[in-house]
């Protein structure tokens, strides 16, 4: 009887609109993601983005502009401290006028996509499954509904709100294990295809006058070099790479380091912060949620020495839980 | 009426400083902050309260590694601070960041603490701060220095802390009891701000997963 239902429901609809939504819904979630991320690469726009976790809400002005590869955007917050973020390809740059400080950054992660999903050990249609719900609009955009539906425990789901015609992202919700909407973020105004002038996003990037301009002393690794290793590895999560950054001691006498080994499982991240143990600084363990964001810390010991972990990623707890107990020291 | 020592509270001292209290109320308290060392004491406390809360590099709290730490030890000492007795973290208010359930979690706390010092201590901070945000914590009592004690054998343990620590925490799926939620700090501000710069390998990425960062960035950038 209900499969009669839906059988009649995705046939007999008549129309155009039901062409457009019989041909989505044979989309599998590579499909989906690769639209999306087209999108933003070949529109450009201006709209108010609004993004809430927990309890709070911020929003931010964005531009963006593209000419063939080149990917330009501005965020200018509108909510909290004043923040002008310029992003050109994997290159951004953050200016805080209040403490008159830039911090200019490359964002690796960034140029990943889209090969992540093109290479052959994508592992998300392994773990996710795509399913056009809807259509519902944002922004005054009609869009199409995608639930990105996790396929065991270990990961959120996902609900994008992905525009008709361009397939551009308006709106994306995280969804936990019960369902339940623990982030959100929208437009709540939109203009396609807007005037945005590349030359005066770059100059304006480019102006650090009057600023000191602050780059994030990073160094590239591996967790083996650092002496670590995954001794059992949780579902569907690859590492994607590692870096090492000074502890910024609050004495300024500790020159350690902080390993950071970042995981993905395509859409999901989790990020391993192992530091040596400092029984001054160390002194709670314990675990925090932000939104979609899950933070556990932990003590580890063996025999050669102790450290502080902190797991942190937009995954279940007890997938941090799964990552501090798969982490073993290998020196 | 003519002592106002007894009748005002720090409650009020609070709705005060909020703009929220009128009529004879206001009156009193007004009165008695005339009269009271103590009452205005508190006054000023309120408003540094609220000035740190407000503003951003106030409310910075890289400059305040130190006091965190010995706030921390003190809370984990034998014999020092008590569950809940100090249950109240404030976040920085720019972050404006808050685990999802303090609303869920305030109101235990309260209805355990009835009319004591601890939650007046809540009500000194929630109720000048109703927007901000307030991150409840339940600690989990032992210190590193005693050894871990898996979450596990914590909830086992018939002590009348580890309960109450077990009754605000959610079970994990692997059946663990998470030992709740902890105190934020600078340094786990900056390890957050590091995830998201970095770690934020996803197919949503673009554009809004980066958009979502660049909107919702933590304070310590």
């Amino acid at each position: 009887m209900s499969a009669s239902w839906l059988s009649a429901q995705t046939t007999v609809v008549p129309g155009a609109p039901a062409v457009i939504e019989a041909k989505h819904s044979e989309l599998g979630i590579s499909d989906w993601l690769l639209r999306m991320h087209e999108a933003s690469r070949k529109r450009a726009y201006i709209g108010t983005f609004v993004v809430s976790s927990g309890a709070n809400m911020s929003s931010a002005r964005i531009w963006h502009v593209c000419d063939g590869d080149l990917q330009m955007e501005r965020v200018e917050s509108l909510s909290g401290a004043p923040r002008s973020t310029f992003r050109r390809n994997e290159q951004v740059i953050t200016f805080l006028p209040e403490s008159k400080t830039a911090l200019s950054e490359k964002r690796e992660s960034l140029g990943l996509f889209p090969d992540l999903l093109k290479s052959a050990d994508s592992s998300i249609e392994q773990f996710y499954a795509a399913k056009q719900t809807g259509s519902e609009r944002v922004a005054g955009f009609d869009a199409d509904v995608v639930v990105l539906q996790p396929k065991d425990g270990l990961r959120f789901g996902y609900r994008v709100w992905s525009e008709k015609k361009s397939g551009l992202v308006v709106k994306l919700q995280t969804l936990n294990v019960d369902g339940h909407v623990v982030e959100q973020a929208a437009f709540s105004e939109l203009q396609l295809d807007a005037p945005v002038s590349m030359g005066k996003l770059t100059q304006m990037m480019g102006n650090t006058e009057g600023y000191r301009v602050e780059k994030p002393e990073l160094v590239k690794t591996t967790a083996i070099a650092e002496g670590w290793t995954m001794k059992s590895t949780v579902a569907g999560f690859k590492p994607m790479s590692c870096y090492k950054r000074p502890v910024s001691a609050p004495d300024g006498a500790n020159p350690e380091s902080t390993m950071q080994w970042i995981f993905s499982d395509g859409l999901a991240s989790v990020s391993l912060f192992v530091e040596a143990f400092d029984r001054r600084r160390h002194v709670q363990e314990g675990s925090m949620t932000i939104g979609a964001t899950n933070t556990m810390t932990r003590r580890l010991s063996d025999k050669t020495g102790d450290w502080w972990l902190t797991v942190v990623g937009e995954v279940p707890r007890n997938t941090l839980v799964a990552f501090s107990q798969g982490l073993e020291r290998k020196k | 009426m003519t002592r106002h020592d007894k009748l005002i509270t720090h409650e009020q001292v609070s709705a005060l400083a909020d703009g929220q209290l009128g009529g004879d109320e206001l009156g009193d308290v007004l009165a008695e902050l005339a009269e009271s060392d103590e009452a205005l004491a508190a006054w000023h406390c309120y408003h540094v309260v609220g000035d740190v809360l407000r503003a951003g590099d106030l409310g910075d709290t890289r400059g305040d590694m130190a006091f965190v730490s010995r706030l921390r030890s003190r809370l984990v000492a034998p014999g020092g601070l008590q569950l809940n007795d100090e249950a109240v973290v404030l976040d920085d208010f720019r972050t404006g960041l808050a685990a999802p359930n303090a609303g869920v979690v305030a109101p235990r706390v309260l209805s355990t603490e009835s009319a004591n010092d601890s939650s007046r201590r809540w009500k000194l901070v929630a109720g000048l701060a109703s927007m901000i945000a307030v991150v409840a914590v339940g600690w989990h009592l032992s210190s590193v220095d005693a050894g871990l004690g898996t979450a596990a054998e914590l909830a086992a343990a018939p002590a009348a802390n580890t309960a109450a620590v077990a009754s605000i925490a959610q079970p994990a799926a692997s059946g663990l009891i998470e030992p709740t939620v902890m105190l934020r700090d600078a340094r786990l501000d900056e390890l957050l701000a590091a995830h998201k710069q970095f770690g934020g390998t996803s197919a949503l990425q673009m554009p809004a997963g980066f958009l979502r960062n660049a909107t919702f960035e933590t304070a310590s950038r």
